[in-house]
């Protein structure tokens, strides 16, 4: 019993929601910004004045403290002990519970870190999306409910925290309230939703035929209750990977991913892309390797269609990422590539495999978080979505370029970075199991997807830097800027000295605040794979402890 | 003398709504003063008599040796009188702020009033035929409000509504027969009252009979195929709709169905017959044809009313299943349901009474001026999508695992049929809070200038279904209880 627990909990989200409901910046400046949203242009911004810089500078220094202290003691109770808290039953004998475990652990850690660099982009970045409110209370409250759920001690507990999940990262999806977001909003709520309920359904049968609900490295199944009870346990099983697996964006559910991501601010793609998509990760580990067992699974139709998903989802998001143009969207297939990695990993049910899958967890939330936020400085600085518009880039923002160069290393597997390490263990893993065709079948599909990694991500660095002879991205863009949909853009201050950079191309470093998040997370990138030791170790234990 | 109070709780309702005509009240305000006290001393009253529990039956009129208006009080009775007594004060309250607009309060407030005490009846009904006859009365008494605003869509709405009523009660009519000729007594008995020696031979024409008596008091739940008058009476005035056709009457028919299963055919003949699973498809396809209908329509209440045919499905799921557990689940959807629906509705009523607009494409922005309302709304929506922490989760829950506890094919594909109808109801529902709170980026906040949040009597309702929805969610574990203790004694 640890009431302390409740605190990174309940603390943002508390915080969030008083920030949702405060007057916060609702002085002349908020509803300014709020009515010229109204009115449809949201031009008006640009009568900033010295009150709303003050007021926002005010929102910043109140969400980075209720975060700061929320990411502190969420890492020092996790890493300090074993702790456990029963909040109160929620159903018969089955109560809202939290221990703090080893997977959780990693996974808390992961989201902390993710959760402040994504925020300290954010608080640049969102002066160009307006309703700073909306989103920082929202994102708030979400640290609060992820935290919880990686906390979460058994699988109605985790259940609830997962739906409350999908609810409360929905607002940072339709931000912007255009119609295409509320459109992508709403996919990826029925997306989620709709698995979800495989997932409850796989918890309904779970309930029957297991000890308990409670997780315990290993399974908790009652094999004599599931005598005979096999093909409904299975089926279930595989309902809740294709459910889990929806929001981990794995084939056959994954379809609302592209749409979803890339509408959002991009530090909320950010953590979607890095954090939210390995909730489903959470999910299936918690099903499959605490609840049900390995051994239950190994060697089933329901390994076998698993594994067959996840590396068709594999091959299939690098194909959709390579052919595709606009630059988040291609992050975001990326995504869908990189995540059934994870799940790959989690189907060969080894212990190398599976600490290959906990590894790239880590090293694909910090690249892609990465990745993500430069994508928003872009958009932020220049507008520029597509990817043939980043021609030259590199000349203008050699820090910013640099940084996506080393993530993108790190996305494809080049060593020294972190995701050789993963990508190694995952091969390995696959090399060494019994799982037929799919012991060679894996490591190929993993090295051509590497290979597609390296020509999806890659060129956009190599253009960057090296434009070529004629390449004149400023006319380009010009033309871009008519033709294309971005109309309700805010005129900022920024925005003019973008335009006067036609130009020889002056060095433009973004704003410190977006730029050191990049800085940490490529360097995080690069020494994941060079002091990799640590992680490995830990990683390693998980695997045995529950394989 | 405690059994008298059953009778009074009966009757005084519907001498209050009497008398209405005969008083002239000065005011508007003495008329709901009057019967506001009326109402609130009746559930006052009712409370009572739940807290007293006579074992004893009271007699009212007896036809022959055996054939009585009787009146007894008894689990499932205490539980459905028990939430009809706690919704109908608010949901007065919420009509008289509603009715303000509305021409002709007299006769819809006597009618309204009456329907309480016509209510509590079916539930403290002791035998089959004393069932009956207030299933009758209610489809009676509950048509005028029907017709309420004497418009033509009403007419044929109200036409529509006595057919299937009468229609229903006929099959009903044919069961109550059947149990009377081959039972060992009309009374409700745990267990059911049929003579197994007497009807061995003729077990399939019993069973028929049962599929028909389940068919006919199903009516009033709205299971397809006798679904299409439930969407067309919501032309009634909103506190008729959140009351009576999400509320009373609807679970009056489900209450019905659970005395016919379980407390006169007995689940003991039925239990692992075709007649079981004839019902049982019926419901399940019930549940996710509701849902289905619900999408599709536009019409915001109507939406709300495919939603209950889908939701009344889920309380049948439960009684189909015929074990203690499925009984459980049934009632706790029975309760929850209707705190839930109401709100919902209420909610429906509030926008059209302030705003006058009845389509869900109208309701763009409006979460913004009415954030109170679709605040209240949104946990409805939330707790019938079924997400946990909200008691729509709780019935579910115990609903699921009763199936699965069955362990029946049939039961896991309602299992499937509840998910997919969760995820329905998350379109249907989901939809309209988007469409409320984030309306499309050019969305012309002037045109809903002058829209304002409704006046306290709607909005305590509103807060009070709201909260307990919340409450129920996260503490089930008493409620759940009691009703366990019930559905374990029906067996």
């Amino acid at each position: 019993m640890d009431a302390l627990l409740l605190i990174p909990i309940a603390l943002p989200v508390v915080g969030g929601a008083a920030l949702l409901v405060s007057s916060f910046r609702e002085g002349a400046s908020v509803a300014g910004r709020q009515d010229s949203g109204t009115g449809g242009s949201g031009l008006t911004a640009s009568r900033t004045a010295g009150g709303q810089e003050e007021s926002r500078v005010g929102l910043c220094v109140y969400v980075g403290m209720v975060l700061g202290i929320s990411v502190i003691l969420a890492l020092t109770l996790s890493w300090t002990g074993e702790r456990e808290l029963v909040l109160f039953t929620l159903l018969d004998t089955i109560p809202v519970y939290f221990r703090i475990d080893a997977v959780g652990r990693l996974f808390v850690t992961v989201v902390s870190l993710i959760w402040l660099m994504s925020a300290l982009s954010a608080f640049v970045y969102m002066r160009h999306e307006g309703k700073e409110k909306r989103y920082f209370g929202f994102y708030l409250i979400l640290y609060g409910i992820l935290v919880a759920s990686d906390f979460a001690g058994n699988l109605v507990t985790l259940y609830l925290f997962y739906e409350l999940t999908t609810l409360a990262s929905m607002p940072l999806v339709l931000h912007s309230g255009k119609r295409e977001s509320v459109m992508a909003a709403l996919k990826y709520l029925f997306y989620s939703l709709c698995g979800a309920y495989g997932g409850l359904f796989a918890i309904f049968i779970l309930y029957r035929y297991s000890d308990t609900l409670t997780f315990a490295a290993g399974g908790t199944l009652n094999m004599a209750a599931a005598q005979g009870h096999e093909g409904i346990l299975l089926i279930a099983v595989f309902a809740a990977l294709l459910g889990f697996g929806a929001k981990a964006g794995m084939v056959p559910l994954h379809a609302w991913l592209p749409t979803a991501h890339p509408v959002a601010p991009s530090p909320a793609s950010a953590v979607l892309s890095a954090i939210i998509v390995k909730s489903g990760v959470l999910a299936v580990v918690r099903v499959v390797f605490y609840i049900v067992g390995a051994e239950f699974l190994r060697g089933t139709w329901v390994q076998q269609a698993w594994m067959t998903l996840a590396l068709l989802t594999v091959f299939m998001g690098s194909m959709l990422a390579y052919r595709e143009q606009v630059f988040k969207k291609r992050l975001a297939y990326s995504t869908v590539s990189q995540v059934s990695y994870i799940m790959f990993g989690l189907s060969l049910l080894t212990a190398d495999a599976f600490t290959g899958a906990m590894l790239h967890v880590a090293v694909h939330a910090v690249v892609k978080c990465g990745l993500f936020l430069t994508a928003g400085v872009f958009v932020y600085y220049f507008d520029y979505t597509r990817v043939e518009q980043l021609t030259g880039i590199g000349k203008r923002m050699p820090k910013t370029m640099w940084c996506y160069l080393l993530l993108s290393l790190a996305l494809v597997g080049i060593p020294p970075t972190g995701g050789f390490i993963s990508k190694w263990y995952l091969a390995e893993g696959a090399l060494q199991s019994d799982t037929g065709v799919f012991a060679w079948l894996g490591p190929v599909v993993l090295l051509i997807s590497a290979l597609l990694t390296a020509g999806y991500l890659l060129p956009v660095a190599m253009k960057g830097f090296f434009p070529g002879v004629g390449a004149e991205p400023e006319s380009r863009d010009e033309g871009d800027k008519g033709s294309g949909g971005l109309a309700a853009v805010p005129e900022t201050e920024t925005k003019t000295g973008a335009s006067s950079t036609s130009e020889p191309d002056p060095i433009q470093e973004p704003a410190l605040a977006m730029l050191l998040p990049l800085v940490i997370l490529a360097a995080l990138a690069v020494l994941l794979g060079i002091f990799p030791g640590s992680l490995i170790e830990y990683a390693s234990r998980i695997a045995t402890s529950v394989l | 003398m405690r059994e008298v109070m059953m009778l009074i709780v009966v009757l005084l309702p519907i001498f209050t709504g009497i008398l209405l005509p005969l008083l002239s009240f000065r005011s508007k305000r003495a008329m709901w003063i009057y019967l506001e006290a009326a109402v609130c001393a009746n559930s006052a009253l009712v409370c009572r008599l739940l807290i007293a529990a006579p074992e004893k039956a009271l007699t009212v009129f007896r036809f022959t040796h055996d054939l009585s208006i009787t009146l007894r009080l008894d689990g499932p009775g205490a539980v459905f009188a028990g939430l009809v007594a706690f919704l109908w004060p608010f949901a007065m309250l919420y009509a008289f702020e509603y009715m303000e607009k509305e021409e002709n309060p007299g006769p819809f407030f006597l009618f309204y009033t009456a329907t309480y005490g016509v209510t509590l009846g079916v539930a403290l009904s002791e035998n089959i035929l004393t069932m009956y006859f207030f299933f009758e009365m209610l489809s009676l008494v509950t048509l005028p409000l029907v017709m309420h605003t004497r418009t033509r869509e009403a007419i044929l709405a109200s036409r529509a509504y006595l057919y299937y009523m009468l229609g229903g009660a006929a099959f009903a009519f044919i069961g109550m027969i059947f149990v009377l000729v081959y039972g060992t007594t009309s009374s409700f008995v745990p267990g059911g009252v049929l003579d197994m020696a007497n009807i061995l031979e003729k077990k399939d024409t019993l069973l028929l009979v049962y599929v028909l008596c389940f068919g006919g008091f199903s009516v009033k739940t709205a299971m397809w195929p006798f679904s299409s008058w439930l969407p067309k009476a919501s032309v009634a005035p909103t506190p008729v709709t959140a009351l009576l056709h999400a509320v009373a009457v609807v679970n009056t028919g489900a209450f019905a169905v659970m005395r016919v299963t379980y407390y006169s055919f007995g689940t003991g003949l039925l239990k692992g017959t075709w007649a079981q699973r004839v019902v049982m498809r019926l419901v399940v396809f019930t549940i996710v044809y509701g849902c289905s209908r619900a999408v599709k329509e536009t019409h915001f209440k109507r939406r709300l009313a495919w939603s209950t045919v889908s939701n009344l499905s889920y309380i049948l799921f439960g009684v189909t299943l015929m074990t203690p557990l499925g009984m459980t689940g049934a009632l706790a959807h029975l309760v929850f349901h209707s705190f839930m629906k109401i709100c919902s509705f209420l909610c429906a009523g509030a926008v059209m009474h302030q705003t006058d607009r009845n389509y869900v494409h109208e309701l763009d922005g409006l979460g913004h001026r009415m954030p109170r309302v679709f605040l209240c709304f949104t946990v409805a929506a939330l707790a019938l999508m079924g997400v946990p922490g909200l008691c729509g989760f709780v019935s579910k829950w115990h609903l699921a695992k009763a199936a699965v506890e069955c362990g029946e094919p049939l039961a896991y594909a309602g299992v499937a049929a509840l998910l997919l109808s969760a995820l329905l109801t998350a379109i249907y529902m989901i939809g309209i809070v988007v469409r409320a709170f984030f309306p499309k980026g050019d969305f012309d906040y002037s045109t809903i200038e002058d829209v304002r949040e409704p006046g306290w009597r709607m909005l305590v309702p509103l807060f009070v279904f709201a909260a307990l929805i919340v409450c129920f969610g996260l503490r089930s574990g008493p409620v759940i209880k009691m009703l366990e203790a019930v559905a374990f004694g029906a067996m």
